[in-house]
């Protein structure tokens, strides 16, 4: 369907307008309105009022802590992309590269380059050997110039090599993981979980199950906003479940994020979310649809009260 | 239309409300212009590249993102997807958008919704009853009162938005529901709800045009 009438294709305008025509008829009923005084209008401004029913959704709390990690991954994209952008354009000129290319063989000499010189050199002498002998002084002259600049391009672009060389084995080096590199990863890492969980200003929350049966802890820094969860002996959800994290407080229960136990029933989840010192009352765990909720749906399986 | 051009004179100013005498009513849409306008220069500090604007942009409208298309998929995972989909999109064609065509907030949730949309119907995946109550939006219209925490934003046209649909016979508000939040095609809505595809259509038209005329100021309020 490529050609419509003007009937069919104003029927068709709410349809397109709601996502709800099939795509060649979308297709074409936009191709006839890009050129049709009535049907255009009349699409832009059904596109707009149908946007308008998109403020009646139901409002729904996204876990503030994947909200904040989407922002800042929107963020460091964004910024990443403008620095690509700038530092996509033309840098300063190589005054090496200048200075080669004005021999004529470019900036890139190596020994054969610099082989290839010296027979230039060497054509050269011969020439100024049958000049007569009116022109023999001038030409010595201007043959010893030009040795002289050749000899000084020759080393500059020597040093040049030399210099790049020096550079690809420092950036080789630089990229070539050593022992001590892989620990250092590893190390932070640890020490950022001790200091998650222990350290003056920790709340740990016991965890137990709904038949008092010790299930684990959440370890709360309430310095560095981190929130650490162990838990053993978790049965497997139900397939197309999870399990989720609240931290629950007098006004809401907020997400802290899903988990899945491993093969013995262990379990271990991190996440950062700011909250009030005196605010949090309790951390609960239920089992949700896989990928989580917004808000707790099913029954609690796990908790532990946060005490005073 | 690039924003060069469609920025030419047409951005209302923003109100200062402290210089206004507290006596005075606040004229209608004053709120959703004054809205606009700052979502606007928002959009054009995106086109120099300047990515705060981008995280002030999804500050103010990443809630009002999330809800929906988060009741299209019912996947937390997937919404919030969407949701990073669609500012970063926002972000690479920030100078695609045209103020004539609508205001910020309602490019970014048609965005957002035709990715959800792509979604949902990549893995042909529906609500197992689309004509069942729970999930329908504009089966029971919601109260129109204003929500003191989303009163900043929106809540006036959220108001005025209910009010339209309230004045839609039933049947023409059950066709906009089901196309456009649970995602039906015109001839999906043919079968949930036994109409002919004729009678749809004639639904969804009347429906649509019915609306234009008490909402058409935010249409003129964005440009």
């Amino acid at each position: 369907m490529t050609n419509l009438s003007h009937e069919e294709a104003y029927s068709e305008l709410a349809a397109v307008a709601l996502d709800a025509a099939p795509s060649e008829v979308s297709a074409a009923v936009r191709e006839h309105a890009v050129a049709c005084p009535e049907c255009g209008p009349e699409l832009v401004a059904m596109e707009e009022t149908v946007a308008l029913l998109g403020q009646l959704a139901p409002q729904w709390a996204m876990n503030p802590g994947h909200g904040a990690g989407i922002r800042s991954r929107l963020l460091m994209r964004a910024r990443g992309e403008r620095e690509s952008r700038s530092s996509a354009a033309p840098g300063p000129p190589d005054l090496a590269r200048g200075v080669a290319s004005l021999t004529g063989l470019g900036h890139k000499l190596t020994p054969g380059s610099q082989r290839a010189i010296e027979e230039e050199v060497k054509k050269v002498l011969p020439q100024q050997k049958r000049k007569p002998p009116f022109f023999r002084e001038s030409g010595l002259m201007a043959l010893a110039a030009s040795i002289a600049f050749i000899a000084a391009a020759v080393q500059l672009v020597r040093v040049t090599s030399e210099r790049n060389a020096m550079r690809a084995e420092l950036a080789a080096r630089a990229n070539t993981p050593t022992r001590t590199d892989s620990v250092k990863p590893v190390m932070s890492e640890k020490e950022a979980l001790i200091a998650a969980m222990a350290g003056p200003d920790v709340k740990i929350v016991p965890l137990t199950s709904k038949s008092a049966t010790r299930m684990g802890r959440m370890f709360w820094n309430r310095s560095s906003n981190d929130w650490t969860m162990v838990v053993y002996t978790m049965r497997p959800p139900k397939p197309g479940m999870t399990y989720q994290v609240w931290l629950v407080t007098d006004s809401a229960k907020i997400s802290a994020g899903t988990f899945m136990p491993d093969s013995t029933g262990h379990a271990f989840m991190q996440a950062k979310y700011a909250l009030d010192r005196n605010a949090l009352k309790a951390v609960a765990v239920t089992e949700e649809p896989a990928g989580g909720m917004p808000v707790p749906t099913g029954a609690i399986l796990v908790s532990g009260s946060a005490g005073p | 239309m690039l924003l060069a051009f469609a920025f030419g004179g047409v951005i209302p100013t923003a109100v200062d409300s402290r210089q206004m005498n507290p006596s005075e009513q606040e004229p209608p849409y004053t709120r959703e212009i004054r809205s606009n306008a700052e979502d606007v220069a928002l959009i054009r500090r995106m086109c120099d590249a300047d990515e705060t604007a981008l995280g002030a942009l999804y500050d103010r409208w990443m809630r009002s993102l999330y809800s929906l298309v988060f009741h299209l998929l019912k996947d937390a995972d997937e919404a919030e997807d969407v949701v990073e989909e669609t500012f970063w999109q926002a972000w690479r064609k920030a100078a695609s958008y045209e103020p004539s065509r609508g205001a910020v907030s309602t490019w970014l949730l048609t965005i957002g919704r035709r990715r959800a949309l792509d979604r949902l119907r990549a893995k042909d995946r529906r609500r197992e009853d689309p004509m069942a109550r729970d999930g329908r939006i504009l089966a029971e219209l919601p109260s129109p009162e204003v929500d003191p925490a989303e009163a900043a934003e929106g809540a006036e046209r959220r108001t005025r938005v209910l009010a339209a649909l309230r004045e839609l016979p039933e049947e023409q508000r059950e066709v906009l529901d089901l196309g456009y939040f649970q995602g039906l095609s015109q001839t999906e809505i043919a079968m949930a709800t036994g109409q002919p595809l004729g009678t749809v259509k004639t639904r969804m038209r009347l429906a649509m045009q019915k609306l234009r005329e008490p909402l058409s100021m935010y249409r003129e309020s964005a440009q």
